[in-house]
């Protein structure tokens, strides 16, 4: 509050500093807040086309896997998923963008060819091929939709938190310290005043004490003649 | 090798009995409107009855009907050598052994991803020449290895044992499941020579067409695939349509191995519309449909001209597969919400 700040130039001077550093973080805040906005805008779009590639490229893979359970025999799908001996590998790395630290998802193993997928290629169908190939792509789908729903969350967050803190400085801190800074000017304002009035009515006092004593000093010696007079002329007082 | 004189008279008459059991178009189309429950009381009473009340109690749904369907396939094939004797015995076991390959690598697979001994017996077949104590043998054990000590004596062990050191260094089972098919496949037209007419040249026609068709498949799918892979690896001896060069060379140009087989003078025509399509729409499916249709009519074209041969039990069992294919497909169609339309078009009726 306003009111609990010392109104003393030097805390004026702190606020002022205050001020200035604030309105500069204000201005750095707004700007990374509308960057960030402006990423995310990028990454939702591209969040959209994954997500809506990866639900077809489900449909796609539930229904080649559905045709070859139903053609081949469940046995024989199931069998053929057993034989399957690489499995995939995946590595993140870190990416910055605008300060925001998002995962990078690198993936191997995932799409086979026919020969890497453990089946004897003799004793399946291309059923089995194409079931296994529609869920290879379904696994790359959800992979990049993972990195790519990642950093739209992340990228979210930061989003989130920035716009608090401009908000903060812009509707909190810094009226507040606009309060303190008037508040404390007002006072000191009011403060020279009083000291301007006080030194008037000191000097104006001085003043008349000053001549107050002149005109004392101009008694005295009106009073010696006086004196003088009266002796002089035989006035009571003398023989 | 059974020792006793072929019997083809006795066993295609009583093939004929169980031929005429087997499903109609119109079943078909009855179980086509039907969901899986109604499939299955469907089936209560039909020849499958006595698999589906076996496995009624541990099994339901879909699930209850393909396992019933295997277990019904196996007893029938079961019984097929049963009756055989002498040379029909061989061709007819020869042929059956595919399933003791289904077999062999179900339980490897199961050993491979320490799959509960239970659950890998439920997938087995138990319709090839292994006997069952040779089979429960092989799921007691837990080693790839302890298996193929299992088989010695079998034609398997060899091709196995070999494959091994692939598997040893790789780590992945397509060496030892290759390994089985080559092995299958490759005996099939052992001791059989070239006939030109008869019974076994009709025989040997239809094999040389199963094997034209599996080395078509592959190296469709290795050119489709772009797989970096040696072709030789995946070609079988006995076929008629490819040399093992032709193949390694048409694996290269997918557009020339579709040409390759529609120029066949045996299988262009049967195959030519499956191939039209292959090149338009780039999908394998309907060309492996086109193929199994192809052999299928193969196959009945064999009981029509010699109904007492060999031909005629082959053509039954690719039927019996066929039924089962089929039924299996209706069931898991309706369960996953296949359209009528969807499901008819992926039957192989003739």
């Amino acid at each position: 509050m306003a009111k609990d700040v010392k109104p003393t130039r030097k805390n004026l001077m702190a606020i002022e500093d205050r001020i200035e550093l604030s309105e500069r973080g204000h201005g750095t805040l707004e700007k990374k807040r509308d960057g960030l906005i402006m990423e995310f805008m990028d990454i939702l779009d591209k969040a959209q086309d994954v997500r809506s590639g990866l639900s077809d490229d489900y449909e796609e893979a539930q229904k080649k896997i559905n045709m070859a359970r139903a053609m081949d025999g469940d046995v024989a799908v199931r069998g053929a998923a057993a034989a399957l001996q690489e499995h995939p590998e995946i590595t993140t790395e870190a990416k910055n963008i605008m300060g925001v630290v998002v995962p990078q998802i690198e993936s191997s193993r995932v799409s086979k060819s026919v020969d890497q997928r453990g089946y004897g290629i003799m004793g399946t169908s291309a059923r089995i091929d194409e079931a296994a190939e529609a869920y290879e792509d379904l696994l790359e789908s959800v992979i990049l939709a993972a990195e790519v729903e990642t950093a739209m969350k992340k990228m979210l967050r930061e989003i989130e938190t920035t716009k608090r803190r401009v908000n903060a400085l812009e509707f909190k801190l810094l009226p507040d310290l606009y309060d303190s800074q008037e508040y404390i000017e007002q006072k000191l304002e009011e403060q020279e005043r009083e000291e301007i009035f006080r030194l008037k009515k000191i000097k104006e006092k001085k003043e008349q004490e000053e001549k107050a004593e002149r005109a004392d000093t101009d008694d005295e010696p009106e009073s010696g003649d006086e004196l003088e007079q009266a002796t002089a002329g035989g006035l009571p007082g003398g023989d | 090798m059974s020792a006793r004189a072929s019997n083809p008279e006795y066993v295609n008459a009583r093939v004929r009995s169980r031929r005429a059991v087997l499903f109609a178009d119109e079943d078909y189309r009855k179980l086509i409107r039907m969901g899986p429950s109604e499939i299955a009381r469907f089936m209560e009473e039909t020849e499958y009855e006595r698999e589906i009340n076996a496995l009624g109690t541990r099994f339901s749904g879909v699930d209850l009907i393909e396992y019933a369907l295997n277990r019904n396939l196996a007893k029938h094939f079961d019984d097929l050598l049963d009756w055989s004797e002498g040379r029909l015995y061989d061709l007819i076991g020869r042929y059956l052994r595919k399933f003791d390959v289904w077999n062999v690598k179900t339980i490897i697979r199961g050993i491979y991803t320490e799959t509960p001994t239970e659950e890998v017996s439920t997938d087995l077949i138990r319709a090839g020449e292994l006997p069952d104590s040779t089979l429960d043998r092989l799921l007691e054990v837990d080693e790839i290895d302890d298996v193929i000590e299992i088989l010695g004596g079998t034609v398997f062990y060899e091709p196995l044992s070999e494959a091994y050191q692939e598997f040893e260094e790789t780590g992945a089972l397509v060496s030892l499941e290759n390994a089985l098919d080559r092995e299958f496949y490759e005996h099939l037209l052992d001791d059989l020579g070239r006939p030109q007419e008869g019974p076994d040249a009709l025989y040997v026609e239809f094999l040389e067409a199963e094997i034209d068709f599996l080395n078509a498949r592959n190296a469709l799918r290795l050119a489709r695939s772009g797989a970096d892979l040696d072709p030789a690896a995946y070609y079988i001896e006995g076929g008629v349509l490819f040399t093992q060069a032709e193949l390694s060379r048409l694996v290269g140009n997918y557009d020339e191995l579709v040409d390759h087989i529609a120029d066949s003078g045996r299988y262009g025509d049967r195959l030519g519309g499956a191939l039209a399509r292959l090149r338009e729409a780039d999908s394998l499916i309907q060309f492996e449909h086109a193929m199994d249709a192809a052999l299928l009519e193969y196959a009945d074209t064999l009981s029509s001209i010699y109904p007492v041969s060999v031909s005629a039990v082959l053509s039954y069992i690719l039927a019996k597969e066929r039924e089962v294919e089929n039924i299996r497909a209706i069931a898991r169609g309706r369960e996953v919400g296949l359209t009528e339309a969807e499901i008819e078009d992926e039957l192989v009726i003739l």
